[in-house]
């Protein structure tokens, strides 16, 4: 690995900020990646690219109190990591979750950086988010929390400063939310958020962005093998909003979908998922909030398996198919799916959650012939089509579903050219990882060069 | 400790667990302040502790300027904004290899209660970057100060936040600073204090910190119908704090007997007076050098790697370098040697157990949020000046400067009894402090 990446990744980070294990693990990957460009090109080095790129711009940390429906005082704590400006407003979602801290955020918004870079938009990278569960709490004490929120985090956002959308434990609600206070603060009705209701701002094709991203990207990979996806066999992980419309799109185009889970166990029909089954998971999952184990009982030609953590791997990988799509959670796939999936026939993956697949079973099926599109490539439609939604704001006119999905359609495409050409220029044929890290770095580095020190 | 601050105390350690010094502080703070938490389940039901060590908003910022080598320097840049219940925030900046998050947040807690017993109306934070001044050429130290202020400015303002300096940054920082908040606002206000005189800064701000710790004593004193006159007294750095220290101290018929930085210590049984205090007043804000150079100069002991706090026998010692200096030994030695009075200069330079060893022999031992407020003070006193765009003379500021010092003593001393800690000087500040700011906090409702 080059001297000066190593020494960034092993010495700087860890030494500045300790206790940050998620950050340090980002950092690193993309380091390794990006190695041969540093070799080739001695002026990053110069200009301290890494030092500046590690270092976010701005990290705001804040107090959020609010009263809860008993009348007792909360008190949370507020983040948004500002991490790099150098080719867009900052963009990036917020999330509420207990687990949410420093460092995690630091890490996602050091993820977006490079995600958003690839999308061929003018975002810079940013994450933000609370302490806060959602959870189990009333809708008046979600809005008093995101009025709360807001009222610190509106001096630091703007349609031309920050704009940030939903993650984890933000979704319509509490952008509705967040959106409103925002506008009460400014006085003033502006793109500052996106993910908005199609009513005050929002883009048509927003939800289906991302799963409609992944298969386009798919499609995109195998047409340079002379394939396509008409009746290839696909797994999906995942039920939520990512993985219903990967298998939407797959049956669009042909392919069967045979799998889909939750944080319970997951179904396998091997006569494929059609259109009917998959209105009735939108249904189950969308409005009765149910489990996927009912998808057995209405329809018993598929069978469901209860997850069980003591196996040591996650048996949904290792029926006979030709592609995966995993877009449930992270490490979601381990050496041993790897194999598994090997040996079942899968040669391509295509990743809808973020950072699905372990270093391990990276590895394992990279040695077994096949190639992994990684999800700051992959699942980028999301906040490609959040970019779009920025544009619509800003003009002022909303395109048709049509429009949107087109330029989805060519934003996947570009990204998929971008990711392999930066690959090959580097000698990496096929590790489209490396080609998505260099790409991403290079069009961030070139524009600090271009802007100085800042 | 009260069960409500404990468990303030546990989640804090909980959520932020690489923060040591600030835990510290936290605790120190609210171990005090159980009596009041006792007689008063309304500050439980507020949620006034949880609020209090949750940072009202904190900016980590990344710094990047050239060095003169035409090298790329990256540095960190922090402002911990802690608390605005009763005023603008307001607290130093300090320039240090040492400056982390912990280190701003605990400094930004002690401000907001020191800043509180000032009587005037400033609320507290701290600032400051791991940027080291130390060797750098006075344009690298512009260029840094540049670009921190850079990001800065747009956090500041003369009713929103108004730093001042600390370690690392003094006039020259300072200086440097204001011209470039001025040049990206277009505004002439007082958003900094510790300005030159010829452009905002108060009379009396230089010496301000050392002459109000030297009133404190006196005023300590007095409560046992003693002086300064006749006292011999230690010290332990030779800063601005130090030397104006020395000044009033001598003043005051006093002797002051050494000083010291992190290589060592000069003792100087005759003591620092005359030409040797104009001597010391330079070697660091003029000269930067070491502390060596005053022992080698006027042929007196130094002795290397060592506290004065070890040897010298002393009836009063005045800490004046950095947090946790006098340790439970250095407490030990001190009491062994016949010291009456400890007076905090420094922030927080006695740890805990070196304070318990204070208390058991009957020490009188001032808490520096108290003792060293007057820095601040006059602090609030050039904003108010800058405010009303008028100077006040040297007395006006020197004389408002003392009655500041005698009313936080007298503050000290009246919550200390009236929460059964008769003469703990200790308990008495953080029960005052922190009255005025939960009360005010109570007031303005979940903010």
């Amino acid at each position: 690995m080059n001297e000066y990446c190593r020494w960034a990744s092993k010495e700087l980070v860890p030494t500045k900020d300790p206790g940050q294990p998620e950050f340090h693990q980002a950092v690193e990957e993309v380091l390794e990646s990006v190695a041969p460009v540093l070799d080739a090109h001695s002026e990053y080095r110069q200009a301290r690219i890494l030092e500046r790129l590690v270092e976010p711009e701005r990290v705001i940390m804040f107090r959020v109190p609010w009263v809860d429906d008993r009348g007792e005082i909360q008190v949370n704590r507020g983040f948004r990591v500002q991490m790099n400006s150098a080719i867009g407003p900052y963009k990036g979602g917020l999330r509420l979750h207990p687990s949410v801290n420093l460092s995690i955020i630091k890490f996602l918004a050091f993820e977006q950086v490079f995600k958003n870079a690839l999308t061929t938009l003018p975002m810079g990278g940013a994450k933000g988010g609370s302490d806060f569960n959602p959870k189990g709490k009333s809708d008046n004490e979600v809005m008093r929390f995101c009025q709360s929120f807001m009222t610190e985090l509106y001096r630091h956002i703007g349609p031309d400063t920050d704009v940030p959308a939903g993650d984890i434990g933000v979704g319509g609600r509490e952008i509705g939310y967040l959106w409103g206070q925002y506008k009460r603060l400014r006085n003033e009705f502006t793109g500052a958020l996106t993910g908005k209701g199609t009513a005050w701002g929002g883009s048509l094709i927003r939800p289906e962005a991302t799963g409609y991203g992944v298969v386009y990207i798919a499609t995109e990979y195998l047409a340079t093998k002379g394939e396509s996806l008409e009746g290839k066999t696909c797994l999906v992980s995942g039920s939520g909003n990512v993985a219903q419309y990967t298998v939407e799109k797959l049956l669009d185009l042909g392919a069967k979908p045979v799998t889909l889970s939750d944080s319970s166990g997951y179904i396998y029909d091997e006569s494929g998922i059609t259109r009917e089954k998959l209105a009735f998971v939108m249904r189950l999952k969308n409005v009765m909030r149910g489990r996927i184990s009912e998808y057995v009982s209405k329809y018993p030609e598929a069978v469901y398996q209860e997850a069980d953590p003591t196996l040591g791997y996650n048996p949904l990988w290792s029926h006979p198919a030709d592609c995966a799509f995993p877009s449930a959670t992270q490490n979601e796939i381990n050496d041993r799916d790897a194999a598994h999936m090997l040996r079942e026939g899968v040669h391509l993956v295509a990743e809808g959650a973020n950072m699905p697949t372990t270093p391990g079973a990276i590895e394992n099926l990279a040695d077994g012939g096949a190639v992994i599109i990684p999800a700051k490539a992959a699942n980028a439609g999301g906040v490609a089509v959040s970019g779009l939604e920025m544009s619509q704001n800003s003009m002022r006119i909303a395109w048709t579903r049509e429009e949107v999905d087109a330029r989805l359609q060519g934003i996947m495409k570009e990204i998929f050219t971008t990711i392999t050409v930066a690959a090959e220029r580097y000698g990496l044929e096929n590790d489209l990882i490396a080609g998505a890290n260099i790409a991403g770095f290079l069009k961030v580095a070139n524009a600090m060069m271009d802007q100085g020190v800042v | 400790m009260h069960e409500y601050a404990r468990e303030v105390i546990e989640a804090v350690k909980a959520r932020d667990p690489l923060e040591p010094e600030f835990h510290q502080a936290v605790t120190e703070v609210f171990e005090s302040v159980a009596p009041v938490l006792d007689a008063h389940s309304e500050y439980r039901q507020a949620r006034i502790l949880e609020r209090l060590v949750e940072p009202e908003r904190v900016i980590m910022f990344r710094v990047p300027w050239v060095d003169d080598n035409g090298d790329i320097q990256v540095n960190r840049g922090f402002r911990v904004q802690m608390n605005s219940a009763i005023g603008p925030y307001k607290g130093g900046l300090r320039f240090h290899p040492s400056v982390n998050l912990s280190t701003m947040k605990f400094l930004g807690f002690e401000q907001t209660f020191k800043n509180a017993l000032t009587t005037l109306p400033m609320g507290g934070a701290k600032g400051g970057s791991d940027f080291n001044p130390k060797g750098k050429s006075d344009s690298e130290v512009m260029r840094f100060c540049q670009s921190f202020m850079t990001e800065l400015y747009r956090h500041i303002g003369p009713d929103t936040d108004v730093p001042a300096g600390d370690i690392g940054v003094g006039g020259r920082e300072i200086g440097y600073l204001f011209g470039q908040y001025k040049r990206l606002k277009n505004e002439f206000t007082g958003v900094l204090t510790g300005k030159g005189l010829g452009w905002g800064g108060s009379l009396v701000r230089p010496e301000a910190t050392g002459y109000g710790v030297a009133y404190f004593i006196t005023e300590m004193l007095a409560t046992k119908g003693d002086s300064l006159a006749g006292k011999t007294i230690a010290i332990s750095g030779y800063g601005n704090v130090g030397t104006y220290f020395v000044q009033k101290a001598v003043e005051f018929g006093a002797k002051v007997v050494s000083i010291g930085d992190e290589y060592g210590c000069a003792f100087d049984p005759d003591g620092i007076s005359g030409e040797k205090l104009a001597y010391m007043a330079d070697l660091w804000t003029v000269y930067r050098k070491s502390a060596k150079e005053y022992a080698d100069k006027f042929d007196c002991e130094w002795r290397p790697e060592t506290k004065p706090w070890r040897f010298i026998k002393c009836d009063i010692a005045v800490p004046t370098a950095m947090q946790n200096e006098i340790e439970a030994e250095d407490a030990a030695a001190l009491v062994a040697n016949g010291c009456q009075v400890v007076c905090e200069a420094a922030n927080m330079p006695c740890t805990s157990e070196a304070i318990h060893v204070f208390e058991e022999a009957g020490v009188m031992y001032a808490p520096g949020k108290a003792a060293n407020a007057g820095g601040v003070a006059t602090s609030g006193l050039e904003m108010s000046q800058n405010s009303m765009r008028l100077s006040w003379s040297s007395d006006e500021v020197d004389g408002r400067l003392h009655q500041i010092m005698t009313g936080i003593h007298q503050a000290c001393l009246e919550a200390a009894e009236r929460f059964g800690s008769p003469g703990d000087y200790a308990t008495g500040a953080n029960i005052a402090g922190f009255l005025k700011v939960a009360n005010a906090m109570m007031d303005q409702g979940v903010v």
